[in-house]
């Protein structure tokens, strides 16, 4: 299977440990991943789309266009890329005046949108078209044992009629990976929670983290398990602001899943990059490693 | 006392994504699932979206409104029983604000960034470094050329 990856931003330039993670675990599953660098900043679903919507919806449909080109669907590894091409996507789909308007712009460097292909977060392709039953098989390193608290982020899910994941409500999708990979999910009690990001004032996000950590601190589990770089920026380098603000020691691993999956499959803590994280244990490395030891 | 001001929301109509305000009922759905209403009560989605059916103009778009504090989650947007829509209504004004140049200039420079970058991250040497560690292949941005050309047709239309 050929897939189109769209890195984004955040994670080549600020974690890249997570694109290492995300190409050893599908290299595993048999996914041959097409790069195509001339692929520009998604643009971000916030700010970007917040100042100039017509020129966000002509950048997002000039990349979509670039894929559509390969004949290939864009599979997307953060969640802020997931929102602004998905929305993207299907109002274009949808909108024939505002199709028109756009590819008016884009007809300035001879591109067209057609709306021709589908874009999905990778955890969508791993549920739906790769299965969990070969990702099963595809473990060489189960992670028993390992308690991974859920945070699902907001833009995987929702707006849903667009998203077309599952109910937003009560999301299982990360639930059945992180089983999958050999680990036991965490549904704390602020598991669906906003990580906070995008707020203007600073003491919103501290405090939306706040919650979040105080709900994982208050579950038995051994770290926080996401998907979206964003979330791990408020998460990870956030929990030192956090800690400091509201007068804590938290000590709370942040993982991206596909780092979980990777070592999984027997890649190495450092292959996978933990060493860069700010938050991280002796005790969790520990833990993962009597895992791989074992198994 | 204020004023009704029914060309603002003539204007609000027009921006996309701000119509749907026309439907609010003001039940508040909205309100009980907002995470910055949780730490800010001052922030209120509805209250945000009856400003907007009076059409206060300087409270919502002026400098410093509040509406800058939303957090994107989309939770009214799930919630609203009238397909309301209030972040994207809430983005729609935050459009008309960067109109006005009211906006932080946090968007001004994500904006700039993007068009003289291609990218929101700046490429750093430890990254590189990192990047190369990882045995990671090259990041490669081959799009200014063509973000340029883009952003010029747009500026001059």
């Amino acid at each position: 299977m050929q897939v189109m990856p769209f890195w984004g931003c955040m994670i080549p330039l600020k974690y890249p440990q997570m694109e290492s993670a995300v190409r050893i675990s599908l290299k595993n599953l048999g996914i041959e991943l097409i790069d195509e660098p001339q692929f520009s900043c998604c643009p971000d679903p916030i700010y970007f789309k917040a100042g100039e919507k017509i020129k966000w919806y002509t950048l997002a449909a000039r990349n979509i266009s670039l894929a559509e080109e390969r004949e290939l669907d864009i599979i997307t590894l953060c969640s802020g890329c997931t929102a602004t091409l998905c929305e993207v996507n299907h109002h274009l789909k949808h909108n024939e005046k505002l199709r028109d308007e756009i590819n008016k712009n884009l007809k300035t460097i001879g591109r067209e949108y057609r709306g021709t292909i589908n874009v999905r977060h990778l955890v969508t392709l791993l549920r739906d078209d790769i299965g969990l039953e070969k990702i099963a098989k595809s473990i060489t390193n189960p992670l028993h044992d390992l308690k991974v608290a859920i945070h699902y982020g907001c833009h995987l899910l929702k707006p849903s009629e667009i998203m077309g994941v599952e109910d937003p409500i009560n999301p299982v999708i990360l639930a059945r990976l992180i089983e999958v990979v050999g680990a036991i999910p965490v549904n704390h009690h602020e598991y669906l929670m906003c990580c906070g990001k995008a707020c203007n004032e600073a003491d919103l996000t501290l405090n939306m983290s706040h919650s979040v950590f105080d709900s994982v601190d208050k579950s038995d589990a051994d770290c926080l398990g996401l998907i979206c770089p964003t979330c791990f920026d408020s998460f990870d380098v956030g929990q030192l602001r956090v800690s400091r603000s509201f007068n804590k020691q938290y000590q709370i691993p942040v993982i991206y899943y596909f780092q979980l999956l990777a070592m999984a499959q027997g890649a190495s803590v450092e292959e996978v990059g933990l060493h860069f994280h700010k938050i991280m244990t002796d005790d969790f490395i520990k833990k993962l490693q009597v895992q791989q030891a074992v198994a | 006392m204020k004023k009704i001001n029914y060309e603002f929301r003539e204007k609000l109509n027009q921006v996309l994504g701000g119509f749907s305000h026309n439907y609010c009922y003001q039940c508040g759905a909205c309100v009980a699932d907002c995470p910055t209403h949780r730490f800010l009560p001052e922030f209120n989605p509805r209250t945000i979206i009856l400003k907007v059916l009076y059409g206060f103009e300087e409270e919502l778009i002026g400098p410093n409104s509040l509406i800058w504090n939303c957090t994107n989650c989309y939770n009214c947007y799930e919630r609203c029983p009238q397909e309301v829509q209030p972040i994207e209504v809430i983005i729609a004004l935050k459009n008309m604000s960067r109109e006005r140049g009211t906006n932080p200039e946090t968007i001004n420079n994500i904006i700039d960034r993007v068009r003289q970058k291609g990218v929101t991250v700046a490429t750093t040497d430890l990254i590189k470094r990192r990047r190369q560690e990882m045995k990671l292949p090259e990041h490669k941005i081959s799009c200014l050329d063509e973000l340029e050309k883009l952003f010029e047709a747009m500026n001059t239309k």
